[in-house]
């Protein structure tokens, strides 16, 4: 298990911290992850196979639960790519050491 | 970064623009359009189009889902918003988008309560966080984002959360591109398939633009290699007189799509006999709707809204734009009355919008043509 990261956290993350300005993601420098066919690659960090759920992260270490239905069987380490909170691609095992 | 650092390296990006040099017929015009928004935003940002020769055109097409929604749609989803109970969810660029009165922005500031969501789960976890309230998602977005949608909903129902409902503006990529190759005034060589909309859909569904148009089309990735590569693959099948769909992004689109998205997706939808699109007009089967087995979660069937079609301002040429009829740079009131702050249409208010990219990345100061 990653250090720092517990199952409970797991979809329990506190929304309302993002609230409420279209931003950082929605800038026009970056562009729109959900708005675009954009996609963005994370690393899971925790998967509750149960649930269909996957507590994942990004570059930066910002951390998000997304949907894993789509993709196949996800462990901890791999990477998938993600768009609107569910991951569309399986990208490998990449971060798994 | 995996798939990315590799995919930017300038030594190959300048192989790869010697080659499309090389393979260009001189004095004739090539245009291609590249269907998806993201493809567009990566092209000025990265100045994808300077390394193309003169006579190698791109022309910027309908894939962006901000740009689409019509006006209608907003007033729709803001006479929703304005009921007490209602937690109104959208996406970040949907906020700015105008109806014909005002913004989901605006309308927040006069109270209602409207929130910027990322994705249609973080809707269904603030209607868990608020069982007194009635949340509703105003979902938009191609086939990439109908998934997530859809499974969003399908948690709904099995958890049993009775207060999330759905506005569903989801929309398909195939009838408008039908639409844009009958369309008389349009005339294009090939096509930059969309990226991660054929990650769920497949390249497959694109076989009708060879098989009934004789247009190449090349499904590709989003950096500037993958984009250069797909115009590369397109005037490799000019040059040799073939027109096939193929797929430069074998990396995560696989040519039959993702089957566990297109089942719940026909599931939880079923096609619109019609849906309004921004300056391309109404589209026969264009739209998806909740499918009556999820009717429950179908804000419109809950909500009164006006359902009125609204027509666009009459300065803004989205239409043209959107179809690739003009640039964005020759709209009347490209960066003067219309820009990213103002925005009269919605090509300027999403980064994926071709106004938008334009203006961002500098390029508004390019002549104006007459067309």
């Amino acid at each position: 298990m990653t250090p720092g990261v517990s199952a409970t956290d797991i979809g329990t993350r506190a929304t309302p911290l993002r609230e409420p300005e279209p931003a950082p993601h929605c800038s026009p420098e970056q562009g729109c992850i959900t708005c675009g066919d954009v996609a963005v690659p994370l690393t899971a960090l925790l998967v509750d196979d149960g649930r269909g759920l996957a507590l994942c992260r990004d570059e930066q270490g910002r951390r998000e639960t997304v949907e894993i239905a789509l993709v196949g069987e996800v462990a901890a380490g791999d990477e998938l790519l993600v768009h609107a909170g569910t991951a569309i691609a399986h990208l490998g095992p990449g971060g798994r050491s | 970064m995996k798939y990315v650092d590799e995919f930017r390296d300038p030594e190959l990006g300048r192989a790869l623009s010697g080659e499309i040099l090389s393979m260009v017929e001189p004095g004739r015009h090539y245009k291609l359009m590249e269907v998806c928004g993201g493809h567009t935003h990566s092209i000025y940002k990265y100045g994808v189009d300077d390394l193309l020769p003169e006579n190698v055109e791109l022309v910027h097409g309908p894939g962006c889902p901000v740009c689409v929604i019509p006006m209608g749609r907003v007033d729709d989803g803001l006479a929703i918003a304005r009921n007490e109970e209602v937690i109104f969810t959208c996406f970040g660029d949907m906020m700015r988008v105008p109806g014909s009165e005002q913004t989901f922005l605006e309308a927040k500031a006069e109270g209602a309560d409207i929130r910027m969501v990322y994705s249609p789960l973080d809707a269904l976890r603030i209607a868990k966080a608020n069982p007194d309230r009635v949340v509703v998602f105003f979902a938009i977005g191609f086939e990439t984002t109908a998934p997530s949608t859809a499974l969003t909903l399908k948690r709904a129902k099995l958890e049993g959360v009775e207060n999330f409902l759905c506005v569903c503006n989801h929309v398909t990529i195939v009838p408008p591109l039908r639409a844009l190759l009958e369309s008389p005034d349009l005339r294009l060589d090939g096509f930059i398939g969309p990226g991660h909309v054929s990650t769920i859909v497949g390249a497959r569904p694109f076989e009708f633009i060879p098989a009934d148009y004789g247009k190449p089309l090349v499904t590709s990735g989003f950096e500037p290699l993958d984009i250069l590569q797909g115009i590369q693959m397109i005037l490799a099948q000019i040059a040799e007189g073939r027109a096939e769909v193929e797929n430069q992004y074998a990396r995560v689109v696989p040519y039959d799509g993702n089957v566990a998205a297109l089942k719940v997706m026909s599931e939880v939808f079923e096609l619109r006999p019609h849906f309004e699109w921004r300056g391309l007009g109404f589209i026969s089967q264009s739209g998806l709707r909740l499918s009556d087995a999820y009717a429950d979660f179908d804000a419109e069937l809950r909500y009164e809204a006006p359902g009125v079609r609204v027509a666009d301002p009459k300065a803004c040429q989205c239409g043209e734009v959107l179809k690739g009829v003009i640039k964005p740079w020759e709209c009347k009131v490209f960066g003067t009355a219309c820009t990213p702050e103002h925005a009269i249409g919605t090509c300027m208010v999403s980064p994926e919008g071709a106004c938008a990219a334009y203006y961002q990345y500098g390029r508004f100061a390019r002549e104006r043509e007459v067309v």
